[in-house]
């Protein structure tokens, strides 16, 4: 099994996700992650879709489907060694009174992950990275207590000199300061 | 169809591009959502909606009331038949038919026919009332959620919630179903939008461009030269035409083609009638009850060119021993189908006549004959082991062939014909000696029950100066059967034969062959289907002996007004030549 990356670059309108997924499901493709925001352009959002798949071929087919929706201007399929990418965690650790002490110091030289928030008798822990970074900190921090554990969806940008303004058709787009 | 810049109007009609000029005593009141849409149908040359009204999309009607002068409505008798009906319209006039139901389960009952538009690439334009914008979600009355159950089975659909958004979704909708790889488009358009005022002046563009949207028509040149590369060099070239091709009106383009290149062509299911029968260049039709020679010698081809199909399973057989030997050319507008089945060593994306054309001047002019008449070889022994013993029965009942052939001899090939779907459907495309463009109109992709009857009705409304005559089975005809009802109100001359063989045929033929002969609930007892068009106005007469089907078929033709044949077919008749399911095309069988 392969993790591919698939970017879909698409208008900003209701009901596109479900139209996007649909192509997924009928093919009996499972979605590992899914992160969709909108870009530095106005009206254009950006999914960043992961899957494994066995098949090169298959997941190229999986694109072209894609790409047939009215509203997507552009799809790219990516290898990992293609793109730079990352993920968001969050982690809520109990700190009750008298428990076992955060070692603060460790988390944020050793693991690059930072307190974000102090609750009475819990703190909550930011940490971004790859999959397995990411794992490897819930590792570390098994010898507490994790009341709760969330990971976003991969976001990710192609290892290219282009930016959206390459492969996206022309228009007049409005951009973000 | 008439190209219209623009059109500015206000709730008077009046073109009013330099006329708003609000006046204190009369201000400018404008047009309400279900206006705009009827204003955007004739803007857009939209003549002819089929239609069933319900509750969720009245406002619509009431001013469509006023429309009546431009807009020819036609009352249906269900949804489905509708949907088939705006098919078979937009099969003939070569532009998107219009439906026009209410919410819910008028909605739900055109999904059938949607699913079909989509797979077959029939450009439709569907829309649909929707409970008002305060009441989505709440499971009001006949609300369904219809934007997500046609989600998959649309090219494009879209909800208006907002009467302003009226002109500019109606020509984004015509424009998506009409270009590039046709398809049906849905509008959902809430009751709130259909009832309340627009807050501008009314103005209709026709949609010329999308910018997330780009068909590609003309094809690049590079791709146009290695194809012609692969053709100069093949020693057993061969086409295979589909229906792209008579949706791109390439007809006369793959003519010159074939004939300078020399090659033979044959089509698939949909694609016939690309080529007259009698053309010397035509080989037949590929597929699972295809010609004999065809489908065999698509294994033996060295260069397969493919015009507008999609290696359906149909055709295929086996999709992994399906023309390996060859190196493929697929000429296609859809990007999505290359290499979907077959891996094309040479595709080309474009429009087929946009390709055609490309294609002619680089192509040598060649001569295959020798190649050819490896046809004429398996055409022989199919003629002798097939076709004979149809056509020249003596004994028994009527058989299906019988009444295609004598058909195809009384209307000289120059019918349109539409068919259901089963063993009918096969005969009459085997027996059927097409002669004329766009003469054949089936559910294809989709293999919709049901279809023949109402898109018969649609044919003809879209092609008043031609011979419809609708070919179905006894099983088929009870899906839409209440569309006889349209015909008569209408008074369409749709000329409906039904082969009755009291069977659920083709499921009775693979029960037989696969199945040992395990009749599982394929018998039907039917009514007197004569009475039950006579009971909606329809003439028709029951003909079930040999000696009466040239009489039965001349009065059925001479006839003036709609007319229903039944003809009482041998019960357990099977279609040959057949590819086994999942079997290769050269395992074709005889028997």
């Amino acid at each position: 099994m392969t993790t591919y990356t698939i970017c879909i670059f698409t208008e900003n309108t209701i009901g596109l996700l479900n139209r996007i997924t649909i192509i997924f499901t009928r093919r009996r493709v499972n979605i590992e992650s899914l992160t969709v925001s909108e870009t530095e352009r106005k009206g254009v959002s950006r999914f960043t879709i992961v899957i494994k798949h066995e098949s090169r071929e298959e997941v190229e087919k999986l694109v072209r489907q894609i790409r047939k929706i009215v509203e997507v201007m552009a799809v790219f399929g990516y290898l990992n060694d293609e793109i730079v990418y990352n993920e968001i965690a969050l982690f809520k650790i109990s700190t009750p009174l008298g428990g076992k002490s955060l070692d603060v110091e460790t988390i944020n030289k050793q693991y690059k992950a930072w307190v974000v928030y102090w609750g009475l008798d819990y703190v909550v822990i930011e940490k971004t990275g790859n999959n397995e970074e990411i794992f490897d900190f819930f590792g570390y921090l098994k010898q507490y207590e994790i009341l709760e554990f969330v990971r976003s969806g991969r976001v990710a940008v192609g290892k290219t000199e282009k930016g959206l303004v390459e492969y996206l058709p022309e228009a007049d787009w409005a951009y973000y300061l | 169809m008439e190209t219209i810049a623009s059109v500015v109007l206000d709730s008077t009609g009046v073109n009013s591009i330099n006329e708003l000029v609000p006046q204190e005593t009369a201000p400018v009141t404008f047009l309400s959502g279900a206006q705009a849409l009827m204003e955007s149908l004739v803007a857009e040359g939209v003549d002819t909606i089929f239609g069933y009204p319900g509750g969720a999309i009245m406002p619509v009607y009431d001013a469509l009331y006023d429309f009546q002068d431009r807009i020819n409505h036609i009352l249906v008798r269900h949804e489905q038949g509708a949907g088939h009906a705006a098919q078979g319209y937009a099969r003939m006039q070569g532009r998107a038919g219009v439906c026009l139901v209410t919410s819910g389960p008028g909605a739900t009952n055109l999904v059938t026919a949607i699913a079909d538009a989509l797979i077959d690439s029939t450009p439709l334009v569907c829309i649909v009332g929707q409970v008002g914008r305060k009441l989505l979600g709440t499971d009001a009355f006949q609300e369904a959620d219809v934007m997500g159950v046609t989600m998959p089975i649309t090219k494009w659909n879209y909800q208006i919630t907002d009467a302003n958004e009226v002109a500019t979704v109606l020509s984004k909708a015509f424009y998506i179903a009409q270009s590039g790889r046709p398809g049906p488009v849905l509008i959902d358009m809430t009751k709130s939008a259909q009832i309340e005022l627009m807050t501008k002046p009314f103005r209709y563009e026709q949609c010329q461009s999308i910018v997330s949207y780009r068909p590609r028509l003309v094809p690049k040149t590079e791709q146009v030269e290695a194809a012609a590369r692969l053709i100069n060099n093949a020693k057993r070239p061969y086409i295979l035409a589909g229906h792209g091709v008579q949706l791109a009106k390439a007809e006369n383009e793959l003519r010159q083609f074939a004939e300078k290149a020399g090659i033979p062509v044959a089509t698939t299911l949909l694609g016939q009638s690309t080529i007259p029968v009698d053309h010397p260049l035509y080989v037949g039709w590929l597929g699972m009850h295809g010609n004999y020679g065809t489908n065999v010698l698509t294994d033996q081809a060295d260069v397969v060119v493919a015009i507008g199909m999609r290696f359906d399973d149909r055709v295929t057989g086996d999709a992994s021993k399906f023309i390996k030997q060859a190196k493929v050319i697929h000429i296609e507008i859809d990007p999505s189908e290359i290499d979907k089945i077959i891996k094309a060593d040479a595709p080309v994306v474009g429009d087929a006549k946009e390709v055609l054309k490309a294609l002619l001047p680089l192509i040598n002019a060649n001569d295959f004959t020798v190649w050819r008449n490896e046809f004429r070889k398996y055409d022989a022994i199919e003629h002798e082991q097939i076709t004979v013993p149809e056509l020249s029965s003596t004994e028994g009942k009527i058989r299906m062939a019988e009444v295609i052939d004598m058909l195809s001899t009384k209307t000289n090939g120059e019918a349109v014909l539409v068919t259901d779907v089963g063993q009918h459907q096969m005969m009459a495309s085997r027996y059927y000696q097409f002669r004329r463009p766009n003469s054949l109109v089936t559910s294809g992709g989709m293999g919709t029950m049901g279809f023949a009857l109402p898109a018969a009705f649609g044919a003809q409304v879209g092609a008043p100066d031609r011979q419809v005559v609708a070919i179905i089975g006894d099983g088929c005809f009870q899906m839409t059967l209440q569309e006889l009802g349209t015909i008569v109100q209408n008074k369409q001359p749709v000329k409906a034969i039904i082969l009755n063989n009291n069977f659920l045929g083709m499921v009775r033929q693979w029960q037989q062959l696969f199945h040992q002969r395990r009749y599982s609930f394929v018998e039907l007892q039917n009514p007197d289907f004569i009475t039950i068009a006579r009971g909606f106005g329809m003439d028709g007469q029951t003909c079930d002996a040999r000696e009466n089907l040239s009489d039965a078929l001349d009065t059925m033709l001479a006839h003036d007004g709609p007319y229903l044949l039944e003809v009482v077919v041998e019960k357990e008749e099977n279609v040959f030549p057949m590819v086994p399911a999942g079997a290769s095309v050269s395992q074709i069988r005889l028997s």
